[in-house]
C-alpha cells in the first residue's frame, strides 16, 4: 500500500543512486522467484489457511485446493457474524446441487468485490453434505471464490436457529447483519445482483430518507 | 426447459442459467412458501384433494387417515437431503401402518421443472426402496402450497382428529444415520401412538426448495 501523498524522494548522489538500483534489482529478482515458488507450491498442496485477498474473477486453470472451507456449528454462527466486522455482513446459505443458489451465485460474488471497500462481507455457508464437498469446493474454485468459506455442521434446527428462527430451511438462505450483528433482513430463494444490492446499500449507508 | 437438482455439467448449468435469464431471472425469488408452515393444532389442510399415487390409486388425506392420525412427509427424488433421509423416511413410513398412523409421502415438484420427479421416476424409486405407503405426486404443487411447506424433505404429523401435532424434519443428522442423536420424527409418530405429549413438536432442518410449478397470475 502506498499512502497518498508520500513525498517523493529526496536526490540521490550517484554512488548511492547505482546502489539503490542493484538493491531494487536484487529486490525484483527475489520478490519474482519468490512468485514462482508461490504459484508452484498453490497448484501442487493443500488449502491455504486464513483469508485470501479478493481478486476480480479466475484467471487460468480452475484449482479447487486454493478453496478454503471450514465447518461451522451452530454455537459459532454467533461469534462469526460478529467477528467479520465492517458494515454489514451478508451470510449467504447455499449448496453445490441447489439450481437457484448456482444461478444468483456469481451476483454474490460480484456483489463481495463491488462493496468490499464499503464495508460489506460476504460469508458463504454450504449446506453440503460429506459426499458433497468436492463438488462444493470445485464450484467456489470456478466461481473464483477466494476467501475462507465455512460448511454447516451439527443439528439443522439450531444452526437455522442462530441464523434466524424464521428461516424454513428452504435455500439459497440470505442473512443481512448490520455492523453490531444485528440481523437487518433475511429472504430465501434466489435473487439477482440488483435485488442483493437494494437490500444491501440500506445496510451500508444508511440513509436519512429511510431504506428500500 | 428443465432445472435438475443434482448435479450438473457446468455446460448444462450455463444453458440453464441463459435460458433462466431469458425467461427473466430479475428480481424476484423462488421461494414460494413465504407464508410459511401450517402452526400446529392446524386441521389438515386439503384433506379431500385427490392425488395419484405410484401404485396408479387416487388418494386422499382424509382417505388414508389412521386411527391414530396421519403421517404426510413432502420429499422427492432429486434432493440430496431427501436421498439422505430417504431410507429412514421409508422404515419410518412402513411401520406407520402397524401404529396406526396412515403414511404418505407427497412429492410437490414441478415435473416439468425437474424431470426426475416425474411419475415414472417416482415409481421406479418406490419400487427400488420398498416402499410399501402411498407415494404421491402432486405436480401443480397445490398441497405443498397449502401446507405452507417450503422444502424437501418436510414432515406434517397429524392426530386422529387431524389436527397438527408434530411438523419438521426427519432427525438431527442427515449427513450420517450412525450419528443421529435425536430421531425427531420416529419420536413424534411414537407419542402420537402411545397417546404422549409431544417430546418436541417442531423441529427444522435445511433442504432443498420444492419447485414449484410457476402460476401464470402471480
Amino acid at each position: 500500500m502506498i499512502p497518498p501523498g508520500r513525498p517523493p524522494e529526496a536526490p540521490r548522489a550517484p554512488r548511492a543512486r547505482d546502489a539503490h538500483r542493484a538493491r531494487r534489482a536484487l529486490v525484483f529478482a527475489v520478490a519474482t522467484l519468490c512468485a514462482v515458488i508461490v504459484v508452484a507450491c498453490g497448484e501442487n498442496h493443500g488449502a491455504r489457511e486464513g483469508t485470501a485477498p479478493l481478486s476480480a474473477g479466475m484467471s487460468g486453470p480452475i484449482d479447487s485446493s486454493r478453496v478454503v472451507m471450514l465447518p461451522v456449528a451452530p454455537d459459532s454462527i454467533a461469534s462469526l457474524v460478529r467477528a467479520v466486522g465492517g458494515k454489514a455482513t451478508l451470510v449467504s446459505v447455499w449448496a453445490s446441487w441447489c439450481e437457484p443458489c448456482r444461478m444468483e451465485f456469481p451476483g454474490v460474488v460480484r456483489l463481495a468485490h463491488a462493496y468490499k471497500d464499503r464495508g460489506l462481507r460476504v460469508i458463504f455457508i454450504s449446506a453440503d453434505l460429506t459426499d458433497d464437498l468436492p463438488a462444493a469446493r470445485k464450484f467456489l474454485a470456478e466461481e473464483g471464490v477466494e476467501w475462507t468459506t465455512y460448511y454447516k455442521r451439527g443439528d439443522d434446527t439450531a444452526f437455522m436457529n442462530a441464523l434466524e428462527p424464521r428461516w424454513t430451511g428452504a435455500i439459497p438462505g440470505s442473512f443481512l447483519y448490520d455492523q453490531d450483528g444485528k440481523l437487518r433482513d433475511f429472504w430465501e430463494g434466489a435473487m439477482n445482483y440488483e435485488g442483493f444490492e437494494q437490500r444491501v446499500l440500506p445496510v451500508l449507508s444508511p440513509s436519512p430518507r429511510g431504506s428500500q | 426447459m428443465t432445472l435438475r437438482t443434482s448435479h450438473v455439467p457446468r455446460a448444462l448449468f450455463a444453458a440453464a442459467l441463459g435460458i433462466a435469464v431469458l425467461v427473466g431471472f430479475a428480481g424476484h425469488t423462488f421461494a414460494q412458501g413465504a407464508a410459511g408452515p401450517i402452526a400446529l393444532g392446524t386441521p389438515t389442510p386439503m384433506a379431500d384433494f385427490k392425488m395419484t399415487t405410484t401404485a396408479g390409486k387416487e388418494v386422499t388425506l382424509a382417505g388414508l387417515k389412521g386411527k391414530k392420525g396421519t403421517l404426510v412427509v413432502f420429499t422427492c427424488n432429486t434432493c440430496p437431503y431427501a436421498k439422505g433421509w430417504e431410507e429412514r423416511i421409508v422404515a419410518i413410513g412402513n411401520k406407520a401402518a402397524d401404529r396406526g398412523v396412515g403414511m404418505i409421502a407427497i412429492n410437490s415438484n414441478d415435473p416439468d421443472r425437474v424431470p426426475g420427479d416425474a411419475m415414472s421416476a417416482m415409481q421406479d424409486r418406490a419400487k427400488q426402496r420398498g416402499i410399501k405407503f402411498a407415494y404421491a405426486a402432486d405436480p401443480a404443487g397445490d398441497v405443498a402450497r397449502a401446507f405452507g411447506a417450503s422444502h424437501t424433505p418436510e414432515a406434517f404429523l397429524f392426530d386422529g382428529e387431524g389436527k397438527l401435532v408434530y411438523h419438521g424434519s426427519i432427525d438431527d443428522n442427515v449427513d450420517d444415520p450412525r450419528a443421529v442423536k435425536q430421531t425427531y420424527l420416529a419420536n413424534a409418530v411414537a407419542d402420537l401412538s402411545s397417546g404422549k405429549a409431544q417430546r418436541m413438536a417442531e423441529t427444522k432442518a435445511i433442504g432443498c426448495g420444492i419447485k414449484f410449478r410457476q402460476k401464470a397470475a402471480s
